[in-house]
């Protein structure tokens, strides 16, 4: 019996590009998602998720259907979009590298998380979202927004699960507060 | 004190929610969070963040798909011939420098073989050797072998394949 990621990475090995156009229907909303919580922007993302699913046809042999696929092809979009921001000298993810460059919209514009928020809670967290830390922001929207483990996250970011653990306490303690003592 | 004693049972809530809280841990929290209040609002305020983050829905541009769709088309182009999961066969395009590869390899094996064929008629001919010996030989010698390897170069993947 053959498992939904085993026929997946035969079929990325295969090069199948029914098996891939599945794929693309099936994550794509999730990679934009992804890569807009990534980056803290939406401009430029269509291209990073257009070069992500390129390159999952070219290297997609080295998933091995051994886990989930969504991890996978995270960290494969990741490291494009990191790659390419880095090549433009504009943006660092973690701020601790010391030439971290805050992501942000271009000037004026609304942030992703204004426009994207649908619930009063969200409206409330938006600004927090688009100020916070990116890795904290990262590893939170990972958790609560993918569903992934500590242990997936920590594949796609290439940290110990300590420190995807450790991201995910100080975010969520920076957001935390706007909810206490609300009894709405 | 007892803000320490909450800090401990805080740090139990955070783990909880990254996933990563044990069994006995989680019975030790569920009985204190039935006493104390402040935990119960430290809780209440973690659930709402998490609540919040599930609240944004982001547009994806419509014809996204249809461009990347286009795009993995674009760059299929041309490999070979794949079965698809329902069994269908599909034409795959091959890389030009693949094509280039097999095309120049083809050429040297018959210019090879020529030249192997001439040079051994020449020691063929003091040695007593049949020409069809002769012509045998580099068939199954050298023709034969450097078609296979000429195949070969057109079946290779045009890239080694890495870590994405």
């Amino acid at each position: 019996m053959v498992s939904e990621t085993q026929r997946i990475a035969l079929g990325l090995r295969q090069g199948d590009v029914v098996v891939l156009e599945a794929l693309v229907e099936q994550y794509q909303y999730r990679l934009v998602r992804y890569l807009v919580s990534l980056l803290g922007r939406r401009d430029g993302v269509d291209d990073f998720v257009q070069e992500t699913w390129l390159r999952v046809l070219e290297r997609g042999g080295s998933y091995d259907g051994q886990s989930r696929f969504e991890p996978w092809l995270f960290r494969v979009a990741r490291n494009i979009a990191l790659d390419a921001m880095r090549k433009r000298a504009m943006f660092s993810l973690d701020s601790n590298e010391g030439d971290g460059v805050r992501s942000s919209p271009a000037s004026g514009e609304p942030s992703p998380y204004t426009l994207a928020a649908r619930t009063q809670d969200a409206e409330r967290l938006a600004h927090s979202l688009q100020t916070l830390e990116p890795v904290y922001r990262e590893a939170l929207i990972l958790r609560f927004q993918e569903d992934l483990s500590l242990q997936e996250i920590s594949v796609i970011v290439g940290a110990p699960v300590s420190t995807v653990a450790s991201r995910i306490y100080r975010g969520l303690a920076t957001l935390r507060p706007q909810f206490e003592g609300d009894k709405a | 004190m007892n803000i320490d004693h909450n800090d401990t049972f805080q740090c139990m809530i955070d783990e909880s929610l990254a996933g990563v809280l044990s069994k006995e841990k989680a019975q030790s929290l569920r009985e204190h969070l039935s006493t104390c209040a402040t935990c119960r609002e430290y809780l209440s305020a973690s659930n709402r963040v998490i609540a919040g983050l599930s609240g944004f829905s982001f547009e994806v541009n419509p014809t996204l798909n249809a461009r990347v769709l286009a795009a993995l088309k674009q760059a299929e182009g041309g490999r070979g011939i794949v079965a698809s999961e329902s069994g269908a066969i599909r034409q795959r395009s091959v890389p030009i420098k693949n094509w280039a590869a097999f095309a120049v390899a083809l050429s040297m094996s018959f210019v090879g073989s020529g030249l192997v064929f001439q040079m051994a008629e020449r020691l063929a001919v003091p040695r007593h050797f049949v020409s069809a010996h002769v012509q045998a030989g580099v068939l199954v010698f050298w023709l034969l072998p450097s078609l296979c390897a000429a195949l070969c170069l057109l079946a290779a993947p045009s890239e080694k394949r890495g870590i994405a």
